[in-house]
């Protein structure tokens, strides 16, 4: 007979992400043909359509920085944000079955969801950029490590933010309709398609409160050497990246119980 | 050990709040089976999935150092586009059992579900029977401390039931049961210890016999007035 040891929180923690990660990715890649293939094929093709159409129309967004590669690290980003935005509304309600194992609650199915979308994102990243640079096209890189900051912040933000909807989704079901509404607006004002340096300046206070701004500016930066990110701010995004990540755990904290309980 | 603390706990209907019961302590000692009964809707499952942390009161705790199993038989938590094999793996894998450990596990409930080759088909082409077995069997599978059991004992076909109930006498050597139920003999059999769950709480007495008079006290008896059913159906409706 065996026997389930006592586990350490961090233990039980980590088995219950683990199974959740792997059941997650059976569910959405397994039952298709060319299986996890689609991890990347479908960012990539997301990725892809947008930014031919946008190469099609033919003027250069940035100079010495191929257009692709200008809508990749824009897409990139922004892709992941709003997968998280839309899943995290929808994490309570759609693990519902799963509550009833003790040790699964919902900052489980939030938090490997988050990770999930993270890994696909910079997987696909990678993997765009490597098959890009085959075909010859490509920048010069940057700097690895300011990537790896402004992807850390960003995890935390976009955590904070999956932590504080999924109460708000669970708790007001209406709230969920609004999400497209307000992700798509905030498509056009992150600068996937354009750099804050073309924007002229007394517009910019209008644009440089949102973080997602930062988040694809200090990327292009990190990414490409030509691209000097003028108003980018990382200090600000670490900031806020900070703040929001305390702000969903706490929200998150103060109505857990409610979500699973019984009313 | 399981203890209730100040156990408060109430529901939401068109009516205002319906209190199902109420400040409520109690210590259950090691080694007692715990039979939960009384009418539909008085908050039976309730109170079986607060003991085993599953939903949560309104206020007070549930304090225990004991494994508790999830309602056994449960097969809400399984995923249609899983095969059964990879539903049984991932709940394995919650409870921390990976490896070669995992692999006896998944052989015997293979083994107990009796579902054969369909065990590496997807559960959503199960038939309910089925679905249950393999819930059933993979509930077994897993070792605990304490079983929570809500009403699935009469699952499957007499075979299978047969082999259910031998399988919980077998289990019953090492660990304890919460059960439950509405089949009177099932719980003077497997229960030590018993809870009527009525309108104004919880009772809980020292052997389940006097839980399971107290029940059948609102029971309209072959051969007597009817005027017995009366109150407690109307109570029901509130």
């Amino acid at each position: 007979m065996n026997s389930i040891t006592q586990r350490s929180p961090w233990q039980i923690q980590r088995d219950v992400v683990h199974a959740l990660l792997v059941r997650e990715m059976k569910t959405r890649f397994g039952k298709w043909r060319l299986g996890y293939a689609w991890v990347l094929l479908e960012p990539a093709m997301h990725i892809m359509v947008l930014a031919f159409i946008f190469s099609f129309m033919g003027r250069e967004f940035y100079p010495g920085i191929p257009t692709v590669l200008f809508m990749l690290g824009g897409i990139g980003p922004f892709l992941f944000f709003s997968h998280c935005f839309q899943k995290s509304l929808a994490a309570v309600e759609s693990n519902r079955g799963l509550f009833n194992y003790r040790q699964l609650r919902p900052f489980d199915a939030v938090i490997t969801r988050v990770l999930l979308e993270f890994s696909i994102y910079l997987f696909s990243m990678v993997a765009l950029l490597a098959i890009l640079a085959w075909f010859g096209v490509s920048a010069t890189f940057n700097d690895f490590l300011l990537l790896v900051a402004v992807n850390l912040l960003y995890l935390g933000f976009c955590l904070g933010l999956s932590l504080a909807l999924c109460v708000a989704g669970e708790k007001y079901p209406e709230a969920a309709k609004f999400g497209p509404m307000i992700v798509r607006p905030l498509y056009f004002m992150s600068g996937v398609f354009f750099s804050l340096e073309q924007i002229p300046e007394e517009y910019h206070p209008y644009l440089s409160w949102n973080p997602l701004l930062h988040v694809i500016e200090l990327t292009r930066e990190g990414l490409f050497a030509s691209y000097h990110g003028m108003f980018a701010n990382l200090p600000y995004l670490a900031f806020s990246s900070l703040a929001m990540l305390a702000f969903g755990l706490l929200v998150y904290r103060s109505q857990w119980r409610d979500l699973v309980r019984s009313r | 050990m399981i203890e209730l603390r100040n156990l408060t706990k109430s529901y939401r209907t068109p009516h205002g709040r319906k209190v199902l019961f109420r400040d409520v302590s109690a210590v259950f000692p090691e080694n007692r089976n715990i039979g939960i009964l009384g009418r539909n809707g008085a908050g039976k499952s309730t109170l079986l999935r607060i003991m085993g942390g599953i939903d949560y009161p309104d206020a007070g705790r549930v304090i225990t150092d004991k494994r508790i199993s999830w309602p056994m038989g449960l097969s809400g938590g399984f995923q249609g586009s899983m095969t059964g094999r990879e539903n049984c793996a991932f709940v394995c894998g919650i409870h921390g059992i990976w490896g070669s450990a995992r692999r006896r596990v998944l052989d015997r409930v293979q083994d107990f579900a009796e579902i054969g080759d369909y065990f590496d088909a997807p559960v959503k082409s199960y038939s309910s029977g089925m679905r249950s077995r393999l819930a059933f069997g993979l509930s077994i599978a897993v070792d605990f401390d304490v079983y929570l059991v809500d009403e699935v004992m009469s699952v499957g076909d007499a075979h299978f039931k047969h082999k259910c109930e031998q399988v919980i006498a077998e289990k019953r050597k090492t660990s304890n049961f919460i059960i439950v139920a509405h089949a009177m003999p099932q719980l003077k059999k497997n229960c030590d210890v018993g809870i009527y769950v009525g309108d104004g709480g919880l009772k809980i007495f020292d052997t389940v016999e006097e839980a399971i008079a107290l029940y059948q006290q609102g029971l309209p008896k072959p051969k007597q007035k009817q005027q017995n059913n009366q109150r407690p159906a109307a109570a029901a409706n509130h």
